[in-house]
C-alpha cells in the first residue's frame, strides 16, 4: 500500500513537471478507412487529410475564389508547355534540412516510379532543377489543369528519405510509417488500425497559431455509433464526411456543429453502355428519368438547411466550368421515362437490370433500393448486388463483367473539370473504377481535348458546356446529385475553412489543414 | 415415444424449448399470410415511414428505408431455418461417414481420415468460414457451403470416438465372426448405436449454425441485402444505437429466442436418449 | 525419455502436420478467389504493364504446386508479403495486432475460468436445487446468442445508457504510453503507470465479457456434469461416510479430477473465443488481428488473409498443446505411464 502512494506521488511529481504552463489542446477526429502516410499513394480522403498536413506543395487553391497562389514556391511563370516555378528560401522541411529545387523533381520522379495514388494527374510532365530554387516543368502536351494538379503533388524530403531507405529503391517502407515533409504537423505516431497522431511543427515557414491544436488524433475505422456516443460525451471533436445522415441530425439536435466542404463531386448512377440493353440511348434515357431525384436529395438532408446533396443541374457540378443554372435541375419524370422506354429496341419485359453498390458505402444500398423501385414503376425488374470496393475495380476492367448500373461517389482531386470528366468520358480511358459506362463517343472525345488544350477560360467554358449537352443528350450516366461533405463536429473547435465559404479551398480535405483550425473553450 | 412425453412433462424447460421452436417454425412457414407487410421482405421502400420506432402500425418499428422490422424479422427466420437445415442435412452425413470408417477401419485409414479432420479442427471454426466467405461470392449458397466445411469434422469427430468404442463390443466382433461386411457392420452394426448422439447434436446445433451463419452475414459476408438476414440486420442497426435502438434489439432478441428454443430441446433431447454431454 | 517429455514432442510433431495440411488449405481457399490477385492488389488506377508485372512477381502464371512451393519458401522465411490494406508488410501488421487480440481473448479465458468452474461447483453442490436450475438457465442463455449481440447489448447498457465503461478503443488518449510488449497491460506496468493500468482494464471489461459470457456457460454446465460424475464415486461415498465436510469434498475430492474433462473444453472453447474476437473487436473498435482479418477479407487482401489465418492457427495449436501438457501433469495415469495416447 506504501509503495502504491510512493509510485502515485512519484507520477504526480512526474507529470507537474513535464505539463507546459498552459493547457495543451488536443483535436480528435475519425476516417473510415486506414490513413496512407506515403504521399505517393494517397488517394481517399484519409490520405488527403495526412498528406496537406504532413507536405505541402508548390501552390495552393484560392480560398474563397477560383485559382491558385503560390506556396512553397513565391511565383511561376508559363511558356507555351514549360512552366517555371522560383522557390521559398526560407522553407525547411522538419528534418532540418532547407527546401530545394531537386526535392521537387525527386517528389515527381517517385510518384511516377511508383504508379500508384493519383499519380497520373502528372503522367505526362518532367521536371528539372536549374538551380537550387528554380524548377522547370516541361508537358509532352498542353494541359489546362496542370496548375491545379500540382496541389496533389506534395513535395518529400529527397536528402531524408535516401539517408532512411535503406535497400527499398523508393524508401516505400520509411515513408508509410513516417512524415517526410515541410508541413505544419509532424507525424509522432501512426498505426494504421488506430490511429495517426500529429504534433504541432514550431519551425513551420509560414508559421502556426497558439490557438491551431497542439496534438492531432486521426482515429480509423472508428463505428457510426462510437462516433456518436464520443461526440457527445466531449470525447472527439469531428466526425467523418461519411457518418449517416440519420446519425448527423441526432448530433446537431444535441448541439453539434455542422462544418461542410463544399464540393467539386456528385453523386452518379452509371450506365454500361456495351450492355444490352442499356447500349440504347432510348434505354438508358428511360432510366435517367425514371430516378426519383427529389426523394434521393431528401435521403441525404441532415436539417432543414443542410444536406450532402443539392440537386444536379445536368452532367457537370454547379461551380465548375459548363455547369448549366438552376432551371435545368433534374427531376423525376415518368411519362417520359415511359416514351423513352417504348422506343428502346428492348422488350422492356425480358429486362433485368443489375444495380449495384459499394459495400464500403452503406447509403449506396438506400439508393440501390430507392432505384429499384423507381424502376418497377416503370415495369422493368432488377437486381440489387453488393460488391466490395476491391471487388468492384477488379469487375469493371472488363465490359462483361460490369453491371449495368454502377454507383459512385466521385470527387475533382484537383477541383478540376478535366480531372473529373476525362477519366470517366474519354473514350481512352474506358474500364476504370470512375469509367464503368465505357463510353466511346467522338464527339465527348472532342469537347474533353478542347477543355483539356484550351488555353483561357472562356475556351474551356465553352469545351466543357458543349461537354455537358452532349453527356445529357447520351445520357450515359444518371447524374444524381451534386455532393457536399458535410461532418458533424463538436463545439470545442473553429474551423473557418469548413464553415465559411469566403475562407474555404473548394478542394476536398483541404478544409482539415489543421494549422487553419481554432480550439476554443467551451 | 409415451417415455418422452413423460419427460418433457417433467422438465418444464424443454417443454418451453418445444413452444419456442414450433412458434420459429411456425412464424417462418407462414411468413407470408402473418408479416403485415408481405412485401417488405425485399426492395421496397416508404420513406414516408422510415426508421421509426415501434408503433401500433410496426411493432417493432421500421427500418432506414421505411420497411416493417417485424415482417422482415418473420422472413429471417425462413432463411435461417434453411440454412440451418441444409448445412446440417449434409455435414452429419458427411461427418458420419468419415467417423464410422475411421473408428471402425483403424489403422492407415483411421490416421490418414482423422488428420484431415484434425486440420479442420485446427482453424477455429468461425475463422474457417469467415476465411472462405472471404474469397467467395457472398451468396446464400456459399455461405452454407462455408458453414458445411467447418461443421462437418465435429460429427466425424463425435461418430469416431464411439465407433472406436464399439469396435471391440461382442456384437460387432460376433458380426465379423459370421463374415458380415465391412460396410454391413459399419451401417447397420455401429451407426444405430450412434444415432442418439447424432440426433441430440444435430438439435443443439441447429441453435449453433443459426449462430454461426448470422455471425457471418454480421460481418457482410453472408446473405446479401436486399434479403433479410438477422445477422445483418444487428450489423446495419448498430451504426445507429443507441438513437434507434429498435433496428439492433429486436433483431438480436429474434436470434436468442430461436437459438435458445433448440437448445433447451436439444437439451431435453439429451435426456430422452440418454445421451451424455 | 519421460512420458511427458514424448507426450509433447508427439504432440509437436503432430501440430507440425496439422500445420502444413492447414497451410495447404488456406492456400487452395486463397487460389480459388475469382478475380485476378495481381489486378485486385494494385487497385483502380493499374495499367495492363503494372498488372503483367505483379503477376510475374507474384508466381501468378506457374503451375498451383510450384505456387505452393513459393508460398512455403517465403513463410519459412518470416515473408508472408505485403498487405495491400495498409501497404506493410503482413508480419509487422501481425506483430501490432495480435498482443492486443491475444490480451481481450486471455482475459476473457480467465473471466470464463473465474466465473464458470465456481458456477459449475455451485450447481454440483446443489444439484437438483434452484441454484442449479438458475445456473443450467444462465447457461443455455448465454449460449444461445452469437457474441455480437452480447458486444452490443452490453454496449447498450453499460456504455450509452449508463455510461459506466469507455465505448471503444484500448486506453484513453490522455495516456502516451509506450508499447514494448503490444499488451497494454504489461506496458502500463512497466511504464509505471497504475492510472493508465486502471483505464487499460476499465477498457477489456466490455469487451472481454461479451467474449466470455458464452465461454462462462459452457464451463459451468461442463463442471457441474464432470462434478456430479464424481459425486457418484465410491471414494466420495466414504468421504461422506466419514463425515467430511461437504466444501472440503467438494474442494478436493471432487473438484480436482473434474479439473480434467474442463480443461479439455477450455481449449476448445478458447478456439470459439479466437473466432468470436472477429465479432466483438468489429463492435468495440478493439485495433486488434481479428478485426485486421475482417478488414483485409473484405478487401480480398490474400497476403494478409493468408497470414492473419496461419497465425490464428498457429495460436491455437500453442494452446491446444499447453492444455494437453497441463493435463498430462494433472492426470497420474499419463504422468507415470510409458504409453502415452
Amino acid at each position: 500500500m506504501k509503495r502504491k502512494s510512493l509510485l502515485a506521488a512519484a507520477l504526480c511529481a512526474a507529470t507537474a513537471l513535464s505539463s507546459p504552463a498552459f493547457a495543451e489542446t488536443v483535436l480528435r477526429l475519425d476516417e473510415v478507412a486506414v490513413g496512407e502516410l506515403d504521399p505517393a499513394k494517397a488517394s481517399d480522403y484519409a490520405d488527403s487529410i495526412l498528406m496537406f498536413n504532413v507536405y505541402d506543395t508548390l501552390v495552393l487553391p484560392q480560398q474563397g475564389g477560383p485559382g491558385h497562389v503560390p506556396h512553397l514556391a513565391s511565383d511561376w511563370s508559363v511558356d507555351g508547355s514549360t512552366y517555371t516555378f522560383n522557390l521559398r528560401d526560407d522553407v525547411t522541411f522538419q528534418s532540418g534540412n532547407p527546401l530545394r529545387a531537386e526535392d521537387v523533381v525527386y517528389s515527381l520522379e517517385r510518384s511516377q516510379a511508383l504508379g500508384s495514388g493519383l499519380s497520373y494527374l502528372l503522367a505526362g510532365v518532367s521536371a528539372e532543377a536549374v538551380d537550387e530554387h528554380i524548377v522547370v516543368f516541361s508537358l509532352e502536351q498542353p494541359y489546362a489543369p496542370f496548375v491545379a494538379s500540382l496541389v496533389r503533388l506534395p513535395i518529400v524530403d529527397k536528402a531524408l528519405v535516401e539517408a532512411k531507405k535503406g535497400d527499398d529503391e523508393w524508401g516505400e517502407a520509411f515513408l508509410s510509417a513516417n512524415g517526410a515533409g515541410t508541413g505544419a504537423y509532424t507525424v509522432t505516431s501512426h498505426n494504421p488500425q488506430e490511429e495517426t497522431v500529429m504534433a504541432k511543427n514550431d519551425g513551420y515557414f509560414l508559421g502556426v497559431s497558439d490557438v491551431a491544436p497542439d496534438t492531432v488524433r486521426l482515429r480509423y475505422g472508428l463505428e457510426a455509433a462510437t462516433v456518436r456516443t464520443l461526440i457527445a460525451q466531449g470525447e472527439h471533436d469531428i466526425s467523418s464526411q461519411w457518418l449517416p445522415p440519420e446519425v448527423m441530425t441526432a448530433l446537431a439536435n444535441d448541439g453539434a456543429q455542422l462544418f461542410s466542404e463544399t464540393g467539386t463531386g456528385a453523386f452518379y448512377l452509371k450506365m454500361n453502355t456495351t450492355k444490352p440493353p442499356l447500349d440504347d440511348v432510348n434505354c438508358r434515357l428511360a432510366l435517367a428519368h425514371a430516378f426519383d431525384y427529389q426523394t434521393a436529395i431528401q435521403m441525404v438532408a441532415i436539417t432543414d438547411d443542410v444536406s450532402s446533396g443539392s440537386a444536379a443541374t445536368g452532367a457537370i457540378p454547379v461551380g465548375m466550368f459548363g455547369a448549366n443554372g438552376p432551371d435545368n435541375v433534374q427531376a423525376q419524370n415518368l411519362e417520359k421515362a415511359a416514351e423513352y422506354l417504348s422506343a428502346c429496341a428492348y422488350d422492356p419485359a425480358d429486362m433485368n437490370i443489375e444495380v449495384s453498390w459499394i459495400a464500403e458505402v452503406p447509403l449506396e444500398e438506400r439508393f440501390a433500393l430507392l432505384f429499384q423501385s423507381n424502376l418497377s414503376q416503370l415495369g422493368v425488374q432488377s437486381e440489387i448486388k453488393k460488391l466490395p470496393w476491391a471487388l468492384f475495380a477488379e469487375q469493371v476492367s472488363k465490359p462483361e463483367n460490369t453491371p449495368h448500373v454502377s454507383q459512385i461517389f466521385v470527387n475533382a482531386v484537383t477541383g478540376d473539370p478535366d480531372t473529373l470528366l476525362y477519366g470517366m468520358y474519354h473514350s481512352s480511358t474506358p474500364g476504370t473504377w470512375q469509367s464503368p459506362e465505357y463510353l466511346n463517343d467522338s464527339q465527348v472525345d472532342a469537347f474533353l481535348d478542347a477543355g483539356r488544350s484550351a488555353s483561357t477560360d472562356e475556351e474551356r467554358e465553352a469545351a466543357y458546356s458543349g461537354l455537358n449537352a452532349r453527356l445529357m443528350e447520351i445520357a450515359p450516366t444518371i447524374y444524381g446529385y451534386d455532393r457536399q461533405s458535410v461532418f458533424a463536429a463538436s463545439n470545442r473547435v473553429k474551423a473557418p475553412a469548413l464553415s465559411d465559404p469566403s475562407q474555404a479551398f473548394g478542394l476536398d480535405g483541404m478544409g482539415f489543414s489543421f494549422r487553419l483550425m481554432e480550439m476554443v473553450e467551451e | 415415444m409415451i417415455r418422452a412425453i413423460r419427460i418433457l412433462a417433467a422438465n418444464p424447460l424443454s417443454l418451453v424449448g418445444v413452444i419456442l421452436v414450433a412458434l420459429v417454425v411456425f412464424a417462418a412457414i407462414f411468413a407470408p399470410w402473418i408479416a403485415p407487410f408481405p412485401t417488405h421482405n425485399g426492395a421496397v421502400v416508404d420513406f414516408a415511414f422510415a426508421n421509426k420506432p415501434p408503433s401500433a402500425r410496426n411493432w417493432m418499428g421500421t427500418d432506414l428505408v421505411g420497411r416493417d422490422l417485424f415482417s422482415r424479422i418473420l422472413y429471417a427466420y425462413q432463411i435461417s431455418l434453411v440454412l440451418g437445415v441444409v448445412v446440417l442435412a449434409i455435414a452429419a452425413p458427411v461427418g458420419t461417414i468419415f467417423g464410422l470408417l475411421a473408428g471402425y477401419l483403424g489403422g492407415w485409414a483411421e490416421a490418414i481420415l482423422m488428420r484431415i479432420v484434425d486440420v479442420f479442427l485446427s482453424i477455429p471454426p468461425l475463422v474457417l468460414a469467415i476465411a472462405m466467405m472471404g474469397v467467395l461470392e457472398p451468396t446464400l449458397t456459399n455461405a452454407m457451403l462455408a458453414v458445411t466445411v467447418m461443421w462437418w469434422p465435429w460429427y466425424a469427430r463425435l461418430v469416431y470416438a464411439i465407433a472406436r468404442s464399439e469396435r471391440e463390443e461382442g456384437y460387432v466382433l460376433a458380426a465379423e465372426v459370421i463374415g458380415a461386411g465391412t460396410a454391413h457392420i459399419a451401417f447397420r452394426e455401429i451407426l444405430p448405436n450412434c444415432l442418439p448422439a447424432i440426433i441430440t447434436k444435430m438439435t443443439l446445433d441447429m441453435g449453433f449454425v443459426i449462430i454461426i451463419a448470422s455471425s457471418l452475414s454480421f460481418l457482410g459476408l453472408g446473405v446479401q441485402p436486399p434479403t433479410p438476414d438477422l445477422g445483418s440486420m444487428v450489423a446495419e442497426g448498430a451504426r445507429y444505437l443507441p438513437d434507434s435502438w429498435w433496428l439492433t434489439v429486436f433483431p438480436g432478441l429474434a436470434i436468442l429466442i430461436a437459438v435458445f428454443g433448440f437448445n433447451l430441446m436439444g437439451d431435453g433431447l439429451r435426456e430422452v436418449l440418454g445421451v451424455d454431454e | 525419455m519421460s512420458p511427458v517429455l514424448r507426450l509433447l514432442l508427439r504432440r509437436l510433431g503432430i501440430s507440425l502436420i496439422v500445420l502444413i495440411g492447414v497451410s495447404m488449405l488456406i492456400f487452395t481457399i486463397a487460389r480459388v478467389i475469382p478475380g485476378d490477385p495481381a489486378r485486385i492488389a494494385l487497385g483502380p488506377n493499374a495499367t495492363p504493364e503494372q498488372v503483367a508485372n505483379l503477376r510475374a512477381e507474384m508466381h501468378l502464371d506457374e503451375p498451383l504446386v510450384l505456387q505452393y512451393g513459393h508460398f512455403l519458401a517465403d513463410v519459412s522465411r518470416g515473408d508472408l508479403g505485403t498487405s495491400l490494406y495498409t501497404n506493410r508488410p503482413v508480419t509487422l501488421d501481425i506483430a501490432q495486432f495480435l498482443p492486443a487480440t491475444l490480451e481481450l481473448v486471455l482475459i476473457a479465458g480467465i473471466i470464463m475460468v473465474a466465473l464458470g468452474l465456481p458456477l459449475g461447483i455451485l450447481a454440483a453442490r446443489y444439484r437438483g436445487r434452484w441454484p442449479d436450475h438458475l445456473i443450467r438457465i444462465f447457461s443455455l442463455l448465454t449460449v444461445s446468442a452469437p457474441s455480437f449481440v452480447w458486444a452490443v447489448i452490453l454496449m447498450l447498457l453499460f456504455a450509452f445508457y449508463l455510461p459506466i465503461f469507455p465505448i471503444a478503443g484500448r486506453i484513453s488518449d490522455i495516456y502516451d504510453i509506450d508499447r514494448h510488449t503490444g499488451f497494454l497491460l504489461i506496458d502500463t506496468l512497466l511504464a509505471g503507470n497504475i492510472a493508465a493500468f486502471g483505464d487499460a482494464i476499465r477498457h477489456l471489461i466490455l469487451p472481454a465479457v461479451a467474449l466470455a459470457l458464452s465461454g462462462i456457460g459452457q464451463a459451468a454446465r461442463l463442471t457441474r456434469a464432470n462434478m456430479v460424475e464424481t459425486y457418484d464415486k465410491p471414494y466420495i461415498e466414504m468421504a461422506q461416510a466419514y463425515g467430511f465436510f461437504p466444501s472440503r469434498i467438494a474442494r478436493i475430492y471432487a473438484f480436482k479430477p473434474s479439473l480434467i474433462p474442463s480443461l479439455t473444453i477450455i481449449g476448445l472453447d478458447f478456439a470459439a473465443m479466437l473466432g468470436n474476437a472477429f465479432l466483438v473487436e468489429a463492435v468495440f473498435a478493439w485495433p486488434g488481428l481479428s478485426r485486421y482479418g475482417v478488414a483485409v477479407i473484405l478487401r480480398k487482401d490474400l497476403n494478409a488473409i493468408m497470414g492473419t489465418v496461419l497465425i490464428i492457427a498457429l495460436t491455437f495449436l500453442i494452446v491446444n498443446v499447453i492444455v494437453d501438457l497441463l493435463i498430462a501433469f494433472l492426470n497420474p495415469r499419463i504422468r507415470h505411464s510409458t504409453r502415452a495416447t
